[in-house]
């Protein structure tokens, strides 16, 4: 605590911190280095590598991206996957936090309330995908039949369609994600001292501006979190687009996590899918530093 | 007079939206009490013609669901503890100490976030072999305890609470794990709270990990032991959906049980 | 001290992990009376499964099979990452003849062209379809095909004659569906139902055309997707992208009465004799051959086999050859035949074995139906099948669901195929 001599001293602090960090690490991350690590940078490493997982691999260098490159199949992907994102992200992150803030208040029945949009979330896939698909069923679901009683001739096909299928899936997926982020914010909206809210309601703040100049600064690392995590599992999906349209109709909702799937567990091309895995890897690695580096800057 | 306005507006909002967010669900309950012929009826029919409440009963001996429960529920409780306990002890180090190379470990975790786990579920099934563990539940456990996830969160939440706090409690003589179990963790109970119900939420309802290790029936979770229902008798469209029902079940409980921890409700409301 | 405190904290953890569940499950000992296990699917609803287990049993007592029940949906994805990880169950199901030649390509069978070249291959029907550049690496015991499923009933209220059914022609089968659709709504019933599924219409054009799936010029498809369009536009099929979305059973769709006619594969006369058997449904169904494009009294359709295979690790590879080729045998088909089920063996002996089975429907037009005269591989086998597989399906639902005109729909398929496989 003291520093008589200033150099040794602050060596000597900063080797005893960093075995202090790493002291805290170091229970989760032998078990995430041995499963997780180990496993992801073996799996990167693959996309250099020609495997169908038995036989011995072969070194083929950039020959997966190239063909990568000259295939059809991953730009269609790419496209849909930054589609489904750029409509996913905006829309859960809104929903999450707007339902965290009103939900957070003192109202008759709020508990019910947050347990009703947490539901989507744990309700099972298979009853969820049945539902959507019966509600945007074409012919006889009920969502064209209201549109077609308030006057609108050609209703869309929805999952059927290739047009509307990914606003179909993106409107499913918000619906059923927003439970998930809005928990975290709930979180997120303790830390903010009640205090800050009593002071500025004596200064006669609108609600408006106590949610733009206190509720929203003090969830920056939340929302952060959020933003992240919803990027990185848009960029991932695979599950809920499996159960409702398969990618299909055609390849209008062919995401890259199905593309890694078939090739790699299906068709047994583990190289080739690992250098999708690589891109997607890049991708969401690129965005996740350029937010750090605003949070950084935010923060200072 | 706005107030009460903007309340009652709050209202028709909230109970609009529980109405659409529960569709699916009560689609499910009211298929659960039905006969499997009913359950595709066109057009759909809410409220069963006659309740067949049996099939609460039947689902029990078609399915040895008490052994399901009991294996996800030890999974579940065992991989969210765990997960909360390292998590937030290794949160501590990524938040609160500053020391080389600190950053870049974490990108590390988050980039392992980014790579979709079908790429790398066969390297990782590899060295589970090796070890033995497959058709374990110890394997799934190490798969799932340490994840990123759980470190991520609760180092954006140790970010927020300020950092004079353990400053104080240093020059009172506390080591920075005293500081971490005594200032840090009581702090923390919101963010505990919501990632123990998450993790428990996705371990819960995980199909794909189980069904890559687990091979032997005893050892099957809810989840493996219903889709595996579905696979066989793919008509039995009532029974399945009481099992769902079921399913769910035990996750509403814990719900209501922690709502308490990561909502205390702000004072002040912002409505008045 | 502090050191100390994180060993005790990593030392506990470990602890708990490992007194937390000791869930393992040792390997059995190799010596004693052998037990073999058999990796295969849904074993509680596919009878065969038990049969051949039971018989194999029976005729072998030193040996004990014990089943290795995986999901059938992701029954390929298990298989592959087992194999993968080094594991020893010792007879695999080959589900499809595609996954065979991925895991035969790969060395992670063992080879079976001695035990194949006994068998005569003009009474297995599918043999051929395991020809790996002259290896074998499994022996098929099952086959089926795909035949007109029809509904005594309906047809018997319009007035129509089974007899009628023998000798189809597809054009004969637009004519009667259309004659047999009636009702509207939730009453309505419909002339037939073609399941979402691209082989049935593309395998059939090309079982019956001669054109080639993989082959990059997909005309030959033209004359069978637009006799299905024209059902479809007529009302007289569910419309593709309803049955899709809503995902339809066909089982459902024909067990209900609500389609007369059903084109499927023989794989379906199983569940329908155990559903009628237990009362699940009461429909009084029928067998007739695929109709054809022509009535010359041949039948030429389409299907595939399903065959054991012995995986390259496995500690008792004599035992698992033995259960495979026992499979196989006559006794084997026997056996199968007996669960309800077109073994790939074909001999009258066994077909009678079939027939006689209660509920199998044996009149003239379903021993015509059994007895197919030529049965295509319904995908060739070769490396780039699963790739044209996928485009295939991918536009198949694009020409089904309108999204594309019948000729644009062909001829992007053609396109594709011939830039993205080629």
């Amino acid at each position: 605590m003291s520093a008589p001599a200033q150099a040794p001293a602050t060596r000597r602090r900063s080797r005893s911190r960093t075995w202090i960090g790493w002291s805290f690490i170091l229970p989760n991350f032998l078990g995430f280095a041995a499963l997780t690590l180990i496993p992801v940078i073996a799996s990167l490493a693959l996309s250099f590598l020609d495997w169908d997982s038995y036989s011995t691999p072969r070194w083929v260098g950039l020959d997966n991206f190239e063909r990568m490159i000259h295939n059809d199949n991953f730009w269609t992907a790419l496209r849909n996957t930054a589609y489904y994102a750029v409509g996913h992200v905006p829309l859960t992150l809104a929903a999450a936090l707007g339902f965290a803030v009103l939900l957070n208040q003192k109202l008759k029945g709020v508990r019910f309330f947050r347990t009703a949009l947490f539901f989507p979330y744990i309700t099972s896939l298979v009853a969820v995908a049945v539902v959507w698909n019966m509600l945007l069923s074409p012919d006889l679901g009920p969502v064209n039949q209201f549109l077609r009683a308030i006057g609108i001739d050609n209703p869309p096909g929805w999952t059927t369609s290739t047009t509307w299928a990914m606003p179909a899936v993106i409107v499913a997926s918000v619906w059923r994600d927003l439970g998930y982020y809005m928990i975290l914010y709930l979180a997120g909206l303790q830390t903010i001292p009640a205090e800050l809210y009593e002071a500025a309601e004596v200064d006669g703040a609108t609600g408006w501006q106590r949610f733009r100049y206190i509720t929203l600064p003090g969830l920056r690392p939340t929302t952060f979190f959020v933003l992240i995590m919803l990027t990185i599992s848009s960029f991932k999906v695979f599950d809920l687009i499996q159960v409702m349209t398969e990618g299909g109709p055609g390849r209008a909702t062919l995401v890259l996590s199905q593309v890694i799937y078939r090739e790699g567990i299906v068709q047994g091309r583990f190289g080739y899918s690992s250098a999708v895995s690589m891109v997607l890897f890049v991708i969401v690695l690129t965005i996740t530093i350029v937010q750090f580096r605003l949070q950084k800057r935010n923060e200072t | 007079m706005t107030a009460s306005v903007r309340r009652a507006l709050a209202y028709v909002l909230l109970v609009g939206l529980s109405v659409a967010v529960l569709v699916p669900f009560a689609w499910m309950v009211s298929s659960s009490l039905k006969l499997d012929a009913e359950v595709f009826s066109v057009p759909v029919r809410w409220i069963p013609v006659e309740f067949h409440w049996s099939n609460f009963v039947t689902i029990w001996e078609r399915v040895p669901l008490l052994t399901y429960l009991r294996n996800s529920v030890f999974l579940s409780v065992t991989i969210t503890a765990l997960q909360v306990l390292t998590g937030s002890f290794a949160a501590y180090g990524f938040a609160k100490v500053r020391f080389p190379g600190r950053d870049v470990l974490f990108l590390a975790y988050i980039g392992t976030i980014a790579v979709p786990w079908q790429a790398y579920m066969v390297p990782q099934y590899v060295i589970m072999e090796k070890a033995g563990l497959v058709n374990t539940h110890l394997s799934l456990i190490l798969l799932q305890a340490f994840s990123a996830f759980g470190v991520f969160l609760m180092r954006q939440y140790y970010l927020t609470i300020p950092d004079e706090l353990s400053e104080a409690a240093r020059l009172d003589g506390l080591s920075e794990y005293g500081i971490w179990a005594r200032i840090i963790l009581p702090l923390s109970k919101p963010a505990l709270a919501s990632l123990a119900l998450l993790t428990f939420v996705n371990t819960w309802n995980d199909y794909m990990g189980p069904f890559i290790y687990l091979t032997d029936n005893k050892l099957w979770t809810i989840q493996l032991g219903l889709r595996s229902f579905v696979g066989l008798y793919d008509a039995e469209y009532a029974m399945i959906m009481t099992g769902s029902v079921l399913s769910v079940l035990p996750i509403l409980v814990i719900f209501l049980l922690g709502q308490k921890y990561f909502v205390r409700g702000i004072a002040t409301s912002g409505l008045k | 001290m502090r050191r100390h405190l994180v060993t005790t904290l990593a030392g506990a953890a470990a602890l708990a992990l490992l007194t937390a569940c000791g869930g393992s499950s040792p390997e059995p000992a190799a010596d004693g009376p052998q037990t073999i296990k058999i990796a295969l699917w849904n074993y509680a609803t596919t009878p065969e499964f038990k049969a051949i287990i039971d018989g194999f049993q029976a005729a072998n007592p030193e040996i004990k099979v014990e089943p290795v029940d995986i999901l059938a949906d992701d029954y390929a994805e298990k298989v592959t990452t087992m194999l993968a990880g080094g594991d020893t169950t010792d007879v695999l199901t080959m589900k499809n003849v595609i996954d065979y030649s991925r895991f035969g390509t790969r060395g992670q069978l063992l080879p079976l062209t001695d035990e194949a070249a006994k068998l005569d291959p003009a009474k297995y029907s599918g043999l051929k379809a395991y020809d790996l550049e002259g290896k074998y690496f499994a022996l098929p015991y099952r086959q089926d095909f795909w035949v007109l499923y029809y509904n005594k009933t309906m047809l018997k209220e319009a007035g129509v004659p089974e007899s009628k059914l023998q000798n189809l022609t597809w054009a004969d089968y637009a004519a009667l569906a259309k004659s047999l659709t009636k009702g509207d709504g939730a009453n309505k019933q419909y002339g037939a139902y073609q399941h979402t599924w691209r082989s049935i219409v593309q395998a059939t054009s090309a079982a019956q055309t001669g054109g080639n799936l993989l082959g990059g010029d997909y005309n030959f498809m033209k004359d069978q997707y637009a006799m299905t369009l024209g059902l479809q536009q007529s009302g007289v099929l569910l419309p593709w992208a309803t049955a899709s979305s809503q995902k339809v059973s066909y089982n459902t769709m024909f067990s209900t009465s609500k389609a007369a006619l059903l084109p499927m594969g023989t794989w379906y006369a199983a569940t329908l004799l155990a559903d009628t058997k237990s009362g699940k449904t009461k429909v009084e169904w029928g067998v007739a051959p695929l109709p054809q494009l022509k009535a010359d009294g041949k039948v030429t359709t389409f299907g595939s086999p399903t065959a054991f295979a012995v995986n390259k690790k496995s500690k008792h590879s004599e035992a698992a050859k033995k259960f495979v080729e026992w499979a196989s045998s006559e006794a084997g088909a026997t056996a199968v035949a007996k669960a309800g089920v077109t073994p790939s063996l074909q001999s009258q002996q066994i077909l009678d074995t079939y027939f006689a089975l209660p509920g199998v429907p044996n009149g003239d037009v379903a021993k015509k139906a059994f007895k197919p005269d030529n049965v295509v591989l319904e995908m060739p086998v070769s490396d780039k099948s699963s790739d044209v597989d996928q485009i295939l399906t991918e536009q198949h639902e694009l020409i089904m669901t309108g999204q594309k005109s019948l000729d644009d729909g062909l001829a992007e398929m053609s396109k594709r195929v011939k830039n993205e496989v080629g």
